[in-house]
């Protein structure tokens, strides 16, 4: 057991919470546009984000034993559950990025934490700190292409992608979960100016913002 | 079918304009008519519209002489509205609208008549070349007056004064094979490059994709060279991996293939952009490609040749009348003497015969012309005069006619009798240069080609260059320069290659041209009438003949004491032929003399297009915490952060009446000093450090000791460079044995968890340890005040009793029922519990705390009050108190460093220097003011003696200063030379205005100097 302490932030009491786009909805709504929309945009609030640092080949059998999944060892990729809703990200030769549904983060840094023992690693709740927008319909790709300067193209930026790259001014990580839709993990407190961003690159293509 | 009466040389036939809708137009005020498909200057020309603008130095009157972006005078300004402003528009590559409107750049007040007409003739004598440089930087003060009215009245175009209506956008572009110019070279590299699977862009920058072959006499398979233009462009559209982007110029070509493309998506719709479906559309789009390998096929400019008078309205490119006649439908004029150079010009005088306008003759410097272009002029009965030239254009708005006589180009003389011939239009064809400008931004430097008699690019890898743009003219030729191009490219990028069957272009019989740049009068070139190189910059044979005699030799010298290829122009007409005259006047070759550098971009780019979507509220990222709402509402002045937009103040009304900040900031440092206050602090920058070596890490990077710090404790750290001067400072703490939290400032924070990587991964790769940036996840709340404790007991699970829970220790339990971590660290001096929480809960937490925190006055406190109670403590915010030059020890912070560590650290070598040793190094004191009303002013400098003759020496200056509501006076921080050890001493601050301000050096900590108040 790592001597780290670990902390769960979540309380099962019922309390408000405030995902870091709640602001953006109130000051910029939620645009719904008439008819056929050419792209949706659609939060994931709320998710267990945990970052993942260590060897890669410890970390692969702890992760495969606790959550089933591989950890993806080939740079710029991502492997999801049957589900899609648990993933692993590589960010770094070191670093990876673990989404799982909200309330499962602080379980699952329990078990790695178990399973990794005396290893050394490292493991970072970020869920308060970041959230996932995802990207549909025919226009994303166009409106990845204002937005982001990495390749997007369906040659370059397979399903099963996932890259960090400039996002306008800010940063973002990128990645393809399915042959339809994109998702950006954005930093809590970019968001509103990344969500803005998005409204207005995306106006021309009459973009949908789904609650 | 009948012309509208004003068009009075549209042609009734030919052209790819429509003539069954008429389109209207104002310039200068005036309405006229043209049709869709013409630009601004085929409908000007149509109209017989002669002089559009006036000349830049000279006010002279002038003509349109191109039909392409080389076009160097009909530069105008665009818009029929104050928002909807362009300036620096070439009439050549506008596409007309209905209700279009433009006007002169130049001309002041008017381009028919104009003011500085008189001046140009008389003052034109006084404007040698360095004219500015020689007049109007004397006296140097003037010359914000003088070019004030220069500008004016040279016209650089101006800017709108009102809000741009219109959206404008950056694409990022990633492809395989980007092919700039979609003539016959591009359109052959393009089909190659597409059929064998690449990625392929096709950038073109006019209405229509095709470029010579959509105006061309010759044939493709025995048809019209446009139909196989279309049958190409079909299918380059009906492939998926090719994008094909018209009216769009590839301006710039920087390092590693990467080319800006300017796309003007709606100018030939309007002014504005069009709504559709309720969006106003993207009126123009940068486009950032990164390019696996560029095809430059970006053709030729047709080099005119310099004669006198060869800037009277009527001159104009051989070529471009060409392409006015066949795509236009204008023949600009009704009598035509060509003068040429080469076969190439010829053509312009069979579509203008073709066209049923009068060719006075084709004056040919070549003695024996020969060729099939020749013999079919001869064929036409066309009047050839051999071995001569047009010597001078005769005319004032207007060619009225051309001299003419017979030259020796190597003697650069005139040699027989001048004869005139009456004539409306010259047109005149020196031969072609490439266009090499995209070629140029790249660094590579051009190759001369005695063979072409021109230059041709140099290339870097991954490009290649093909068609005119490679010196290589003949038609067949072309299309197979481009098929290899493309092949070659795609190849490159591992794609297959396809075969491409080439089109038969016919074959035709061309004689050899001659080398004339600069064509002989009788005068000499210093005492003759003026004969144009450059006609956007006013630049004459003259002023280059001048500027070799004054001394200067390089060419690069030349260009800049002449202005000859400046600005918007980048020499596209007139460069080659203002080298060929330095080449004559030093005696040297044309490669000899080079080429100047052409920079980006290749033709104006609008600032909307530049700037994207990069503007108003989305110029840059603003950073909110979870907390932002709650200030917006209750009002608060925010200040910027890096990029965080942070609380300033919190100004309120009273009676009425809204506090200023002096006001609010007073009622909240009070608030603090005696009740509670609160601060949003989440913007402090938070790295979670875990793994065994972490302690020992943190003990490298900060100065001071972290072996004995304890779970559940916090400590300060400072944070040198390896220069030994303070970086950065915070709090961190021990969470478990392996696991640390480190604060950074809000600055600061993405700076040092680079820094913290990089000796790790560069330098300590040995320790184990791990970074990462939990910043955005915590929301951290700082409850500060006596009365903080009595406030977080009502909503807390904690054990807050003093004993158990102590100064600089942190401890978790519930906060109004959320997970929390608390730090008991205090900024203030006042009792403080740092309250952080997931980011997610903090607006519960942070209202939570104000439903339980009116009756022991809670309030929101801003930066500004933060900063003051900080100052009154001394604690130093870095950056304010230091600036890269200040160590530990120079803000008296001894305490905080570990020099007996086992182990060197980050900055203890530098900080064992003699001159961080020094006595008189700036210290950091406190100062009080003798005056308490007095603030001094940050930033002031400090002397000792205020006697002393100026200039008096300096001695340091005020970090913080400000007004301290407890103290009810004011204070500062400062840096002195020698400071610590003049406590009491008396410094002086001779202020801008002749005061001078007298304080006390004191020591830094003015309020509560035992520090018993955060113990509490």
């Amino acid at each position: 057991m790592s001597n780290a302490a670990t902390f769960d932030t979540r309380t099962e009491t019922a309390i408000p919470v405030e995902s870091p786009l709640a602001y953006s909805y109130r000051r910029s709504g939620a645009p719904q546009a008439g008819g056929p929309s050419r792209l949706q945009l659609r939060e994931r609030a709320m998710l267990g984000h945990l970052i993942l640092r260590g060897g890669a080949i410890v970390l692969d059998e702890a992760v495969r034993d606790v959550l089933g999944l591989n950890l993806p060892g080939q740079p710029q990729t991502l492997v999801q559950d049957a589900s899609g809703e648990r993933s692993i990200q590589w960010l770094s030769p070191d670093e990876w990025l673990v989404i799982v549904p909200g309330g499962e983060e602080f379980p699952l840094e329990t078990k790695l934490r178990e399973q990794l023992g005396s290893a050394h690693f490292a493991i970072s709740d970020v869920s308060g700190g970041q959230t996932l927008i995802e990207l549909s319909g025919e226009a994303a790709r166009e409106l990845l292409m204002k937005t982001v300067v990495y390749d997007v193209h369906p040659s370059h930026f397979p399903v099963g992608k996932g890259v960090t790259t400039v996002f306008a001014k800010a940063t973002t990580i990128l990645r393809r979960p399915s042959e339809d839709r994109w998702e950006l993990v954005i930093r809590r407190s970019f968001a509103d100016y990344c969500y803005r961003w998005l409204l207005d690159a995306g106006a021309e293509f009459g973009i949908n913002v789904q609650q | 079918m009948s012309q509208s009466k004003q068009q009075v040389y549209r042609l009734n036939t030919g052209g790819r304009i429509d003539r069954s809708r008429t389109l209207s137009f104002t310039f200068n005020g005036q309405r006229y008519q043209g049709h869709p498909g013409d630009t601004l200057a085929s409908a000007l020309l149509a109209n017989g519209i002669d002089i559009v603008n006036r000349s830049f130095k000279y006010s002279r009157p002038r003509g349109i002489v191109a039909a392409g972006a080389e076009e160097p005078n009909a530069i105008v300004q665009l818009g029929s509205s104050e928002a909807a402003q362009v300036p620096n528009v070439r009439a050549t590559q506008q596409a007309l609208y209905d209700g279009l409107t433009a006007s002169s750049t130049n001309g002041w007040p008017n381009v028919q008549r104009d003011l500085m007409g008189l001046f140009g003739k008389l003052g034109g004598q006084f404007m040698p070349p360095g004219f500015y440089y020689k007049t109007f930087m004397a006296p140097a003060s003037m010359w914000l007056t003088y070019e004030k009215y220069i500008r004016k009245a040279a016209g650089l175009g101006r800017s709108p004064m009102e809000a741009d209506p219109d959206n404008y956008d950056h694409f990022n572009q990633h492809c395989d094979v980007l092919v700039v110019g979609a003539g016959a070279a591009g359109l052959a590299a393009a089909l190659a490059a597409a059929r064998s699977g690449a990625r392929v862009m096709v950038a073109d920058e006019q209405e229509e994709m095709g470029g010579s072959l959509l105006a061309s006499r010759e044939t493709l398979e025995g048809k019209p060279a446009d139909q196989w233009v279309a049958r190409v462009l079909d299918e380059l559209a009906s492939c998926e991996n090719v994008t094909l982007l018209p009216r769009t110029t590839a301006n710039g070509y920087h390092d590693h293939n990467f080319v800006t493309l300017h796309e003007r998506r709606t100018e030939h719709l309007g002014d504005t952009a069009p709504v559709e479906n309720g969006h106003r559309q993207v009126r123009a789009r940068l486009h950032r490609v990164r390019a696996g390998q560029v095809i430059l096929s970006t053709g030729t400019h047709e080099r005119p040749l310099v004669y006198a008078g060869n800037d009277v309205p009527g001159n104009l490119l051989a070529g471009a009348v060409s392409t006015y006649i066949r795509r236009y439908g204008v023949a600009p004029g009704r009598k035509l003497v060509l003068s040429t150079s080469n076969d190439y010009g010829y053509r312009a005088a069979l579509d203008w015969k073709e066209a049923g306008c009068k060719v006075v003759a084709i004056v040919d410097a070549r003695e024996v012309p020969a060729g099939d272009w020749v013999d079919a002029a001869r064929a036409q009965g066309i009047k050839i005069i051999t071995g001569c030239a047009v010597i001078e254009a005769k005319g004032s708005n207007r060619v009225t006619a051309a001299r003419v006589a017979k030259i020796d180009i190597e003697a650069f003389k005139v040699t027989g009798p001048v004869q005139e011939l009456a004539c409306d239009t010259i047109a005149s064809s020196g031969g072609y240069s490439p266009v090499i400008h995209l070629a140029s931004h790249t660094g590579a430097r051009p190759t001369w080609r005695d063979d072409i008699l021109g230059f041709v690019p140099g290339l870097v890898k991954g490009v290649q260059a093909c068609g005119g743009a490679n010196g290589c003219y003949a038609l067949g030729d072309v299309l197979a320069e481009g098929v290899e191009a493309g092949i070659k490219a795609a190849a490159a990028m591992g794609h297959a290659v396809q075969t491409v069957t080439l089109p038969s272009a016919e074959r035709l019989q061309q004689g050899p041209a001659v080398a004339l740049f600069q064509v002989p009068h009788e005068k000499p070139t210093l005492r003759g009438p003026k004969q144009f190189v450059d006609l956007q910059n006013d630049v004459t044979a003259a002023g280059i003949e001048l500027a070799t005699r004054e001394g200067f030799e390089s060419i690069e010298h030349i260009k800049r004491y002449t202005a000859m290829g400046f600005g918007t122009d980048q020499g596209k007409l007139g460069n080659i032929n203002g080298m060929a005259i330095a080449a004559r006047c030093l005696n040297r070759s044309i490669p000899e003399v080079g080429t100047t550098v052409f920079r980006p971009n290749y033709t104006p780019v609008t600032f909307g297009a530049i700037v994207g979507r990069h503007c108003r509220d989305l110029f840059d990222p603003e950073r909110y915490t979870a907390l932002h709402q709650w200030h917006v509402e209750r009002g608060a002045e925010f200040e910027d952060v890096g990029q965080w937009k942070r609380p300033w103040y919190y100004p309120q009304k009273v009676n009425g009446k809204t506090e200023t900040m002096h006001e609010a900031v007073a009622r909240e440092c009070l608030a603090v000093r005696e009740k509670v206050g609160i601060l949003d602090a989440s913007t402090l920058g938070k790295i979670d450090i875990q793994g065994p070596d972490a302690r020992e890490f943190l003990a490298r990077i900060y100065t001071n000791k972290w072996e004995k710090l304890a779970v559940g404790k916090c400590r300060y750290g400072l944070m040198c460079k390896d220069d030994g001067m303070v970086t950065d400072d915070g709090v961190t703490s021990c969470l478990a044995e392996n696991h640390f939290l480190m604060t950074t400032t809000t600055g600061g924070a993405a700076a040092i968890l680079e820094w913290l990587e990089l000796w790790h991964q560069t330098e300590w790769p040995e320790l184990d340890v791990y970074f990462s940036s939990v910043t955005d996840h915590w929301a951290t709340m700082t409850i500060t005040g006596p009365e903080a404790r009595k406030l977080l007991a009502e909503i807390s699970d904690l054990d807050l009793d003093r004993d158990s829970f102590k100064f600089m220790d942190w401890r978790s339990g519930n906060v109004a029922g959320v997970p929390a971590r608390v730090y008991r660290i205090s900024f203030t001096g006042e009792l403080t519990f740092e309250i952080n929480v997931q980011a997610n809960y903090a607006m519960h937490v942070w209202q939570t705390l104000f439903k339980h925190g009116e009756k022991y006055g809670l309030t929101p406190y801003g930066t500004e009050t933060m900063h003051v109670l900080r100052a009154e403590k001394g604690f130093i915010i870095v950056g304010q108190e230091t600036d890269g030059s200040v160590t530990p020890e120079d803000l008296g912070m001894q305490w905080a460093i570990g020099y007996d560590k086992p182990y060197s650290w980050i900055g203890k070598r530098a900080l064992t220097r003699s001159d961080t040793k020094r006595e008189n190094r700036k210290q950091l004191v406190g100062l009080r003011p003798k005056d308490p009303k007095v603030i001094l002013e940050e930033g002031a400098q400090i002397v000792f003696d205020p006697n002393h003759a100026i200039p008096m020496p300096m001695v340091g200056h005020v970090t913080s200063s400000y007004y301290s509501p407890i103290l009810d006076s004011g204070f500062a921080l400062a840096v002195v030379k020698g400071g610590h050890q003049k406590l009491g001493e008396t410094v002086y601050l001779p202020m801008a205005d002749g005061q001078t301000f007298e304080a006390e050096i004191v020591s830094t900590i003015f309020y509560d100097p035992k520090g018993e108040r955060q113990n509490v």
